[in-house]
Order: C-alpha cells, then sequence, then structure tokens
C-alpha cells in the first residue's frame, strides 16, 4: 500500500510537469490546425472547434487556387531538393573530414577543426550580409547552389565535430586489422567506417537536412525569384498583404511541418543516439 | 613460414626511447614469447614487427628480408589483437574472408580456406552469426581464423587472452598452443602473464624497460635465471629472495642475512664478503625440525588441496614455502627449514647479476 502511494506521488509530479509542458507546445500546433480546417470568416471566431470544419484550404493549397500559392508545389519541391542536397553534401564533407581527423590523424585536422566551429562565434545573421556578397562575387545569387553551398557552410562545422567524436569511440584496433589485412585507408572507409558509423550518419544527415528545410533567412535573402524560392520564404511573402489569407498560410504551414515530423519520427532512434554520441567523453 | 630477425632495434616516442637496442632470432615455425610487466616494450617491438609502429633504429628482418619500410599488408604476417577487433557489421565468414577479398582471391579459393578455418577452429556453426552474438572465446577464435585463413609467414599474438576469464584462458591456452603444432607457423606471441610464456613457449624473451634480460627455453629460465629480474619474475609463487652478505661460519659457507640468520650455500661461488642476494625457490623448501636448518615461525597456511603454501618468517624475511604434503603445522608453529642441495640461486646485490652457473 505504501509503496502503490509513493508510485502514484511520482507519477503525479511526472503528470504535473508534462500535462504543463504538452500544453504549452500543443497549443500552438492546435491553433495552426484549427486554422487550416475553419472556413476564412470563422478563422478568428476563437472556438475550441470551428462549427462548420472543412478541407476546402487544403484543395486550395493543393490546387495552387490562390496567387500566393500558385507555385506550391515548385516551391515545395525547391525546399525538398535544397534539403536533401545540403544532407548530402553536408554528410560527404563532415564524413571525409571526421575520417581525416579521427582516423587517419592527419597533421594540423584538428586545428582545422576548431577553427571551423571557431564560426559558430558569429551569428549566422551576421554572417548573412558577408554570405549575400560572396554569392554576388561567384554569380551565383538566384541560383539555388548559393543557398545549397550557404546552408553546408552552417550545417559543416557542427556536423564534422560530431561525427569526429563519433569515430574517436571507434576501436582504433579495428583500422590496425583493417590495415593488416590489406585495405588501403578508402577500403578502410568504405568498407569498414561508414558501416560503423551508420547511425551517426544518419543522425547528422537528417540534421542538416531538417536545417536547410527549415531555413528562411539565407532563402530569403540568396533567393528571389518566386520559381526559385523555397516554401518557407513563400510563406513568408504572405505577410506581404495588407489582409493575408491567413487560414491558407496556416495549412500550408501545417504541411510543410509534416515531412520533418515524420523525418524525426522515423530517425529517432538515430538522432537521440547519434546526437549525444559525442556529447560525453568516456 | 619463416625466421624473424630483430638487430639494434629501438624505437623512441618524441625524445622518449622505449626500446633500446633489441636483438635476436626468431626461428622458423618457433613459438617465440615476448614477456615482461606493462610497459616494458613487449607490445611496442610486436606492433613495430607487424608494422604498425614506425622503426626508430635498427632492422627488423623477416625470412632474411629487412622490412622496415615495407607495409603491414605486404609483410604477409597476420595479427590477433587484445580486443579481438573483429568487424562488427560483418558475420564470422565475412570477418574470415575480408583480408582475402581484399587481396583479390578466388571466391572459390576464399570459401575453401574459410571452410578450412572454421574447420580446425570449430567455429562451422557459427559462420552465418555476427560478432555481438558470440562468446568471448568464440570470438577469439575468429579473430585466429582471421589470422589462419591468410596463411601467412608469421602470427602475431597481442595479449589474446587477457580478456577472457581465467577458466577459458588455460582452455584457450592449449587449443593456441595445439594450433601452432598442428599448422607450424612461426608466431610471436606477447603477454604479461609468466605462466602463459611457460607453458606456451618454445622459448622466451623476458622484456624490461625495453632491454631483453634474457632468452631461453620456459625451463632454462627457470632453472638457470640470468639475473635477478627474471628470477623474480618468472615462476609462481615467485622465488624467495633474501638480502646477505656471503660469511664462512663453522668451516661451512653460509649468506648471513639481516638478524644473524644463517642460509647455508653448496657449491656456489661468491667470494667472502660478497653481499648477495640470496634466492630459493618456495618448493625447494621443506620444513624439518625446529632444531634443524633455518630457524623460522609460521604465518599462514594456505592449504589448495594438492599443495600446502607456508608463509613463515626468517629473521626480517618473510619466505613462502610450497609443499606437496599436508604437514600438520599452524600458524606460530615454530619450525626450522630445510633447503634442497644445489637449489640456490645466488645474485650479485649491485648489479642483480647471477654469479656462478
Amino acid at each position: 500500500m505504501k509503496l502503490s502511494w509513493r508510485r502514484i506521488s511520482k507519477e503525479a509530479k511526472l503528470l504535473l510537469i508534462g500535462i504543463p509542458v504538452l500544453i504549452w507546445t500543443m497549443l500552438p500546433i492546435y491553433h495552426l490546425f484549427l486554422f487550416s480546417i475553419s472556413p476564412k470568416e470563422a478563422a478568428f471566431a476563437g472556438h475550441l472547434w470551428p462549427d462548420h470544419p472543412t478541407l476546402r484550404n487544403f484543395e486550395i493549397v493543393f490546387g495552387e487556387h490562390h496567387y500566393y500559392l500558385s507555385h506550391f508545389w515548385l516551391q515545395m519541391w525547391n525546399s525538398f531538393i535544397i534539403a536533401v542536397a545540403v544532407g548530402l553534401l553536408t554528410l560527404f564533407v563532415a564524413t571525409g573530414a571526421a575520417f581525416a581527423i579521427s582516423r587517419l590523424k592527419v597533421k594540423g585536422g584538428r586545428a582545422i577543426m576548431n577553427l571551423a566551429l571557431f564560426t559558430y562565434f558569429i551569428p549566422a545573421a551576421f554572417l548573412a550580409v558577408p554570405m549575400y556578397k560572396t554569392m554576388g562575387v561567384y554569380g551565383l545569387l538566384n541560383n539555388q547552389w548559393a543557398l545549397i553551398l550557404a546552408m553546408l557552410t552552417i550545417a559543416a562545422p557542427y556536423s564534422i565535430w560530431v561525427l569526429k567524436q563519433a569515430s574517436d569511440k571507434l576501436p582504433y584496433e579495428l583500422d590496425e586489422a583493417a590495415k593488416i589485412d590489406g585495405a588501403s585507408p578508402l577500403q578502410l572507409f568504405r568498407l569498414v567506417y561508414l558501416a560503423l558509423m551508420m547511425p551517426s550518419l544518419v543522425a547528422i544527415g537528417t540534421y542538416a537536412l531538417l536545417l536547410a528545410w527549415n531555413e528562411y533567412l539565407y532563402a530569403f535573402l540568396l533567393l528571389s525569384n518566386e520559381r526559385q524560392i523555397t516554401l518557407g520564404v513563400a510563406l513568408g511573402n504572405f505577410l506581404a498583404a495588407d489582409d493575408s489569407p491567413w487560414e491558407l498560410l496556416m495549412t500550408t504551414g501545417l504541411i510543410y511541418a509534416l515531412p520533418p515530423a515524420a523525418i524525426y519520427y522515423a530517425f529517432k532512434r538515430y538522432m537521440v543516439g547519434g546526437l549525444t554520441a559525442g556529447a560525453v567523453k568516456t | 613460414m619463416a625466421s624473424v630477425s630483430f638487430q639494434s632495434v629501438e624505437k623512441a616516442f618524441g625524445s622518449t626511447k622505449v626500446i633500446h637496442g633489441i636483438g635476436f632470432d626468431i626461428k622458423d615455425g618457433e613459438f617465440m614469447v615476448l614477456v615482461g610487466p606493462s610497459g616494458c616494450g613487449k607490445s611496442t617491438l610486436l606492433r613495430m614487427l607487424a608494422g604498425l609502429e614506425e622503426i626508430s633504429g635498427g632492422t627488423i628482418a623477416i625470412d632474411g628480408k629487412v622490412v622496415n619500410d615495407v607495409e603491414s599488408k605486404d609483410r604477409d604476417i597476420a595479427m590477433v589483437f587484445q580486443s579481438y577487433a573483429l568487424y562488427p557489421h560483418m558475420t564470422v565468414a565475412d570477418n574470415m574472408a575480408f583480408s582475402l577479398k581484399l587481396r583479390k582471391a578466388e571466391p572459390k579459393t576464399i570459401e575453401e580456406r574459410v571452410a578450412k578455418a572454421a574447420k580446425i577452429l570449430n567455429l562451422d556453426p557459427y559462420l552465418k552469426r555476427y560478432p555481438r552474438e558470440l562468446s568471448g572465446g568464440q570470438r577469439q577464435r575468429v579473430a585466429m581464423g582471421r589470422a589462419i585463413v591468410r596463411d601467412p609467414k608469421v602470427f602475431l599474438f597481442d595479449e589474446p587472452l587477457s580478456n577472457l576469464d581465467a577458466k577459458l584462458r588455460v582452455a584457450m591456452r592449449g587449443e593456441i598452443k595445439a594450433l601452432h603444432q598442428r599448422l607450424k607457423t612461426t608466431t610471436v606471441y606477447v603477454t604479461h602473464d609468466q605462466v602463459e610464456a611457460m607453458t606456451m613457449a618454445d622459448r622466451i624473451v623476458v622484456m624490461h624497460d625495453g632491454r631483453v634480460e634474457q632468452i631461453g627455453t620456459p625451463l632454462d629460465l627457470y632453472d638457470h635465471p640470468g639475473n635477478l629480474f627474471v628470477a623474480q619474475f618468472i615462476g609462481s609463487p615467485a622465488m624467495n629472495v633474501i638480502e646477505g652478505t656471503v660469511r664462512r661460519v663453522n668451516g661451512t659457507r653460509h649468506v648471513e642475512a639481516a638478524g644473524g640468520v644463517l642460509w647455508p650455500l653448496g657449491n656456489e661461488t661468491g667470494s667472502e664478503g660478497q653481499a648477495v642476494s640470496y634466492g630459493v625457490r618456495p618448493e625447494h623448501l621443506r620444513v624439518t625440525g625446529a632444531n634443524d636448518g633455518v630457524p623460522a615461525e609460521i604465518i599462514v597456511v594456505e592449504p589448495t588441496g594438492a599443495e600446502t603454501e607456508l608463509l613463515v618468517q626468517a629473521g626480517t624475511a618473510q619466505v613462502t614455502l610450497v609443499t606437496h604434503g599436508r604437514p600438520q603445522v599452524s600458524p606460530g608453529d615454530r619450525i626450522g627449514l630445510g633447503i634442497e642441495q644445489g637449489a640456490v640461486h645466488l645474485f650479485d646485490q649491485k648489479t642483480g647479476q647471477r654469479i656462478g652457473a
């Protein structure tokens, strides 16, 4: 009896913390959802559930039946292709760097990694203008490569650091065994290292992909043609109007939030394990 | 199969010298054990032979060919690591086949060799399993299998049994020895465990502080340790060593230890007045009557069944004694210590070197 009381009080404490946190995080999302199923005139009615829930908003968005949404699918595709490109390129750069620094112990590798990490001392917003200028010099403005390269720059230092920490944990004897077995560094990388790093690679790939998917500032600065911009920037353009179609903005926002949620859910096992992999020195 | 030759081999990490000019030869087909306390440089020496560490000075030759500048993979060696170092994402069969695949061997050859190695090591039922699904002993066998399939000139073992429990260690010791007798491949085996060294080796290299203390067959080292270090390192329980001075008392020669205790000398050389270390192995001591031999008092009695280990106090020295019987003694008893003829080892106290034969 005593034990169960203790258990109940413990559960109660958890609930006491958990319920406010749940409400705190879910409320804005619920609002987003409410807007998306409310007709335009009822959007601001303030009901907990609309009188006449409708899927009309989704129809408009998917059918591109609004001025602001005339390139919805294209912009969604832009977001997708840019995010995937950033994810893959970051993986390519960071894995190679981590392998070189951690396993091949390239001289000066650590210094280079620390230099890269140093860029985080400057807020990304401050770097936006120099980056804009740089892309201008290279003639990449209004080219999606500009955004991809910019996001790669932002994602890479952290990714290299996490992957380096994770690969430091792999036993060095494996490299030596492979070396004696006759593996060249490239074969070691391809046949042993990549397989063992997979959880961390998934985590970092997802991290970079989501970072690019959610980016607004750089996307807004570097791309301006509405056939080039990402959906995130397109959403921002809604606010340019005096009478913004809030219910469509929220509907699109909800749709835009779904892929990251799905990706996170699919890979959450790796995300937790991978992103904390380098957190503690063991 | 091949011979291995070390000549004035040196190793320095930065300005710290860890190996000071080591030279010896390993014969074709020999099972050579490098033994010594941790930090003595035995693993470093093995890793230099494996090509995992640069050679700072001198030469290492395999089969007469100097390999200082030859890559690991081209030295035709195979190594078994303490941590097994199995590839976790590959099955047992893939682990064993890895080196052959890298060398682009025919799939048929690979299959045959893996099957043969698996048969030798009783790994047949586990070929499709992953390392994480195996016990420690099985993993160790896979690591050996990976070495066998290569059919290398030299096997290298780096403390391969340290991660196993005591019982398994003894079993694997036998397996490795049997494997060597079957394959007759030249083997270099590193361990800090002198029992492992004694039971497995054809010859032993005892190392200490980056130098070779003595090289010889196990029983040679046991019976004729060349210096105090080897004397105390080889054998378990360790040799008793008593510090004293050579004296002639009543016409016979003794070593007089602190407190005036006289330890008898036989034909061992050693000049009168010389400061020496008097060494005698625990099994060469026996319990006699209180008025015979060296007077002593029993402190601890440890029966192990087959043998009884006694810790006794003789003067200021504590001495271990092993007897096959079950002596009827208990702590506090006063006894005499008898010493077997010709069983005494004398060492110079200053240099630690053996005196006489």
